[in-house]
């Protein structure tokens, strides 16, 4: 498994390639969950329900998200009725 | 720490970098914002020997991009299918309210910049000692997406010095 796993990913022979592949797959990390949480909250998803699918607890997708989420959808969200916190 | 031995240019420069890295996405200030933060600032010898040598400020970020791409791709994932799935809410820029860190790399060229105007005794620490710093890093990220644009450290030591010189005659 340990080498499958060295041929796929980056590859010994570069290990720069290989390390700026972990930095790339962070930062687009970092942005798709921004994005699929606010897809989900414009959907009319609770914090709860994000955080149960996320596998985190409600506190801390709040803690992350909501500000920024808030700040772009000013007023009530479409299709949301506010179920949950 | 050295902020205070900057010339105004390069305050300028630093925060224009900032402004790049959260836009882009970047969760510490690189050596490649160093050098967006050049361009973006637009001011001194550094900038103008940047742009005589063919380098925008657009052609970098587009490089910028082109490599977080390529990063991507040597593990089989696709920016522009990871950007379609997610739809218009996907954007990579980072929240005003997160601090974003100076990385070890950035920090180096800054403390090299500093070294080499104390050198040449400039009485500020002006973004041209901050490109010589950025070139300097033979291994960052910013001398790779030089080269990417067609410009090596050579060309623009030796362009940033002719410049210098007509500067101070």
């Amino acid at each position: 498994m340990d080498e499958k796993t060295r041929t796929r990913v980056g590859g010994p022979e570069d290990p720069r390639e290989g390390l700026e592949a972990v930095v790339a797959l962070r930062r687009t990390l970092e942005a798709l969950e921004a994005a699929q949480v606010e897809n989900a909250f414009v959907a009319g998803w609770s914090w709860a329900r994000i955080a149960e699918v996320l596998g985190v607890s409600k506190q801390a997708v709040h803690k992350k998200h909501a500000e920024r989420i808030r700040d772009r959808y000013p007023g009530e969200p479409p299709r949301r009725k506010g179920k949950g916190a | 720490m050295i902020f205070n031995r900057f010339a105004r240019e390069t305050r300028r420069c630093v925060v224009a970098a900032v402004e790049e890295a959260r836009m882009l996405g970047h969760d510490s200030i690189g050596d490649e914002d160093l050098l967006l933060g050049i361009l973006r600032a637009d001011e001194g010898v550094a900038a103008e020997a940047l742009s005589s040598l063919g380098v925008t400020l657009e052609g970098a970020q587009e490089e910028s991009e082109g490599m977080l791409s390529e990063a991507l791709s040597s593990v089989g994932v696709s920016l522009e299918e990871v950007r379609r799935e997610a739809g218009d809410a996907f954007e990579v820029s980072i929240p005003d309210e997160r601090r974003i860190p100076f990385s070890p790399r950035a920090k180096k060229v800054l403390e090299r910049a500093l070294r080499e105007a104390v050198r040449v005794r400039d009485n500020h620490l002006g973004t041209d000692n901050v490109l010589l710093g950025i070139l300097r890093n033979e291994d960052g990220t910013a001398v790779r997406m030089l080269a990417r644009l067609g410009v090596s450290p050579e060309m623009l030591e030796e362009r940033l010095y002719e410049l210098r010189g007509r500067a101070a005659s």
